[in-house]
């Protein structure tokens, strides 16, 4: 299963545009959360913190709560995206890494929806869909 | 006739009289909280080689008489600050920049590879914050430098690498990059980013600024951590020596319809990059930033950087800032800042795990 | 006979002077004006008063670290909050006392978060106003917090924040600011007073003379409070030549006591 990213332009990207400080330190990913502890939760959403710099999905999963990071809300927020938009009690199924540190934390690489379509956006390349 | 008016009729009109006085503004109705959503639509670039005889554009002014440069604004870019090594004109043709476009969308668009370093990270589509998702600043240059004229940072003087060698050296000193959060990048411990300058960057997503002038002063906002410039338009002398900050100090005034903001006293520990394989700048950079509204929907963003410290000579540069729509929803880094103990919690967890398996071996 | 228009005006004259100093917003100063015809509430403005130790009427009292002494202990102060005492339920007074009882550890101004509503109007850092038609910015010195107050095109808040989501509209003299959508988060002060993520604060402000302001605020949270109520003191203009905020951004500061803990130990 392949899936998409932006790290590469966001780093290519960014060398070429020659920007001093960099928005953020993309690599330190890999040194909070394990690319050798991947992850597939089926879970109940609890509450999705809309905050920054990144946003957590905080999700009911078989009895335990977990965390699982996602991305800055404030995109979505001038899309019309709001506290309302994703009910509490909505089936995520996510696919990511552990946290390092041992606590119950993940980064969520894809938020699918429970009928196989990705929450919020993107998905058109082709093979994307999901099920 | 005399009236016996009482004492009780008079007050209720004295009452009367008293709130007319007072005006309450028409409130505008509440909005649905949904907007239309922000896209990156194909205008024609309006940064491109002028066309003569084109009657100048003149911007709207605000209640005072300033030209407006109020609103949302986004400077995301596709174009790099330097120019390319294979390419010598000013601007692309249309139908090279839309090339330009498509490979950088596909490079957004790339795939990752489960179980790859790459592949640890929340989806940057999903959540909108690809560039191609974002508002683009329009514009055909090669190159955000226009001076020098070949489109490339000038050579850099020699107190510039021996400032990076022991800043270099200072760093090695002070152990790996998750010994103690004082190693981090100053944007993961959200103290500043480096899209707030100045000069105003890229910053890569969240790329959006809010303008608001008020009498005697322009706010610019720069959405992440809130960065909030308070420029004063009431010729002040220039700061006192000793104060230097992040941001460092500015100062502003109008010449006709641009906005020139000058900024020293900075800190130097938010520096301007120095591109491929050089220095950033000193402590004792100064930036002139010209702010022109171009169009409805464009200022015209110019930015020189002076740093004996750093280069042979100034440089200048030219990106735009694209109208967009707000709001800038309160980016609260610092307190919301979980990566950080992830991050400084993983590393000692790691470091725990290695010596337990070296302790551990037969 | 004349008599009774005597008292009746007397009784007349005393109503007029109670209405023009009750009737919200009537200072009796009227403020220059923008040009867009607003009074004009540009610059850098700052309160007075020892709220920040505590909003509630409170003596001196040793400071934090017995180190610093004299240097940093707590200033005494007749309160802010209007009637004296904050109206908490029991088991919210009961949370009062034992933020109270950990301020060190929990009091979000120590780890150099966003303060908060109306903290941030009364701590003792400046703030500048940068007052447009649609939006007036109230920008704080202390971690360079931000307030946008939307002027126009009124909206609830799409998610909660530290400095909430505030909708402003003018009523004569007074910038009237209707907040919600704050998080539960920040306190009201030193002392460990709270709120929930109900809170819901209406801030009035209105000019007194040219370099004062009158401020008020009452508080909604039904979650916390038994009743509304009210805080208010006066803003004073930082009038000396060239004022400006200067930077204080803090999360340096706090470094250390958030993440020490978490440092590789030296003999690695």
């Amino acid at each position: 299963m392949t899936r998409r990213t932006a790290l590469i332009a966001a780093v290519v990207g960014i060398a070429l545009l020659g920007v001093g400080s960099v928005a953020w330190a993309h690599h330190a990913f890999a040194a909070e959360f394990d690319v050798n502890k991947p992850v597939k939760f089926e879970g109940k959403l609890v509450k999705w913190d809309m905050v920054n710099p990144h946003s957590w999905f905080h999700m009911d999963i078989k009895g335990e709560r977990w965390m699982i990071e996602g991305g800055s809300p404030n995109q979505l927020i001038r899309q019309g995206v709001t506290k309302n938009t994703i009910k509490i009690g909505t089936t995520l199924i996510v696919e990511g890494y552990l946290a390092k540190d041992g606590t119950m934390k993940a980064v969520g690489r894809n938020f699918i929806l429970a009928d196989g379509s990705r929450l919020f956006l993107g998905g058109s390349a082709p093979g994307q869909q999901l099920k | 006739m005399r009236f016996r008016i009482s004492a009780g009729a008079l007050v209720v009109v004295a009452m009367m009289w008293l709130t007319a006085k007072t005006t309450a503004d028409q409130q505008t109705g509440g909005a649905s909280a949904a907007k239309p959503a922000a896209t990156t639509t194909a205008k024609p670039a309006a940064a491109a080689p002028a066309k003569p005889g084109a009657k100048p554009y003149r911007a709207p002014r605000t209640p005072d008489g300033q030209p407006d440069l109020g609103g949302f604004w986004s400077n995301a870019t596709y174009t790099p600050l330097e120019r390319a090594q294979n390419i010598n004109k000013e601007y692309y043709t249309e139908e090279e920049f839309k090339k330009v476009v498509a490979d950088a969308r596909n490079r957004d668009e790339e795939q990752t590879t489960p179980g790859t370093t790459a592949d640890v990270h929340y989806d940057f589509t999903q959540f909108g914050l690809d560039k191609s998702q974002h508002t683009i600043a329009q514009n055909l240059r090669t190159s955000q430098i226009v001076d020098p004229p070949d489109g490339r940072l000038p050579p850099q003087v020699p107190a510039a690498a021996a400032r990076a060698q022991a800043a270099a050296a200072e760093r090695k000193q002070q152990g790996g990059q998750y010994d103690k959060v004082q190693n981090m990048p100053t944007g993961s411990r959200c103290i500043i980013m480096g899209g707030a300058g100045p000069p105003l960057r890229d910053a890569g997503y969240n790329s959006t600024y809010h303008i608001v002038q008020g009498q005697g002063a322009v706010m610019v906002l720069t959405e992440m951590i809130h960065d909030a410039r308070i420029i004063p338009l009431d010729n002040r002398p220039a700061p006192a020596a000793g104060l230097k900050q992040w941001v460092g100090m500015s100062r502003g005034r109008w010449e006709g319809d641009t906005l020139v903001v000058e900024t020293t006293n900075f800190n130097g520990r938010n520096p301007i990059g120095g591109g491929r394989g050089g220095a950033p700048s000193s402590d004792q950079a100064k930036v002139t930033e010209r702010f022109t509204r171009i169009s409805d929907d464009q200022i015209e963003y110019k930015f020189t950087v002076e740093d004996p410290q750093t280069w042979t000579r100034p440089w200048t540069a030219v990106n735009y800032l694209q109208k967009t729509n707000g709001p800038i929803f309160e980016f609260a880094c610092h307190e919301s800042n979980i990566g950080v103990s992830g991050i400084l919690g993983g590393a000692r967890a790691d470091e725990k795990r290695a010596a337990e398996a070296k302790s551990g071996s037969k | 006979m004349t008599r009774k228009w005597i008292v009746g005006g007397a009784i007349l004259l005393a109503a007029l002077l109670l209405i023009s100093t009750s009737v919200p917003g009537q200072t009796g100063y009227k403020a220059p004006r923008t040009a867009d015809g607003k009074p004009n509430f540009n610059g850098i403005w700052q309160a007075m008063t020892t709220a920040h130790w505590d909003v509630e009427a409170h003596p001196a009292a040793p400071g934090p670290m017995w180190e610093l002494g004299a240097q940093f202990a707590v200033q005494g102060g007749l309160g802010i909050v209007e009637g004296g005492a904050i109206p908490y339920k029991p088991e919210a007074l009961a949370k009062k006392k034992e933020n109270f009882a950990n301020r060190t550890k929990l009091d979000p101004e120590v780890k150099c978060y966003l303060p908060g509503v109306p903290r941030a109007m009364y701590m003792p850092y400046p703030f500048q106003i940068v007052q447009s038609p649609k939006h007036i910015m109230i920008v704080h010195e202390y971690a360079g917090a931000v307030r946008t107050v939307y002027m126009d095109n009124h909206t609830d808040a799409p998610a909660d924040s530290w400095m909430g989501w505030s909708n402003g509209k003018w009523e004569g003299e007074t910038l009237v600011v209707d907040t919600k959508g704050y998080l539960d988060t920040t306190w009201f002060d030193r002392a460990g007073n709270h709120h929930s993520d109900a809170l819901h604060t209406i801030e009035r402000f209105t000019a007194r003379s040219a370099d004062t302001m009158n401020y008020e605020v009452t508080i909604e949270d039904p979650n916390v409070f038994t009743r509304t109520w009210k805080m208010s003191f006066p803003l004073y203009r930082h009038v000396q030549p060239n004022a400006q905020l200067t930077e204080y951004r803090c999360v340096e500061f706090s470094e250390e006591m958030l993440y020490g803990h978490l440092k590789k130990k030296a003999s690695e």
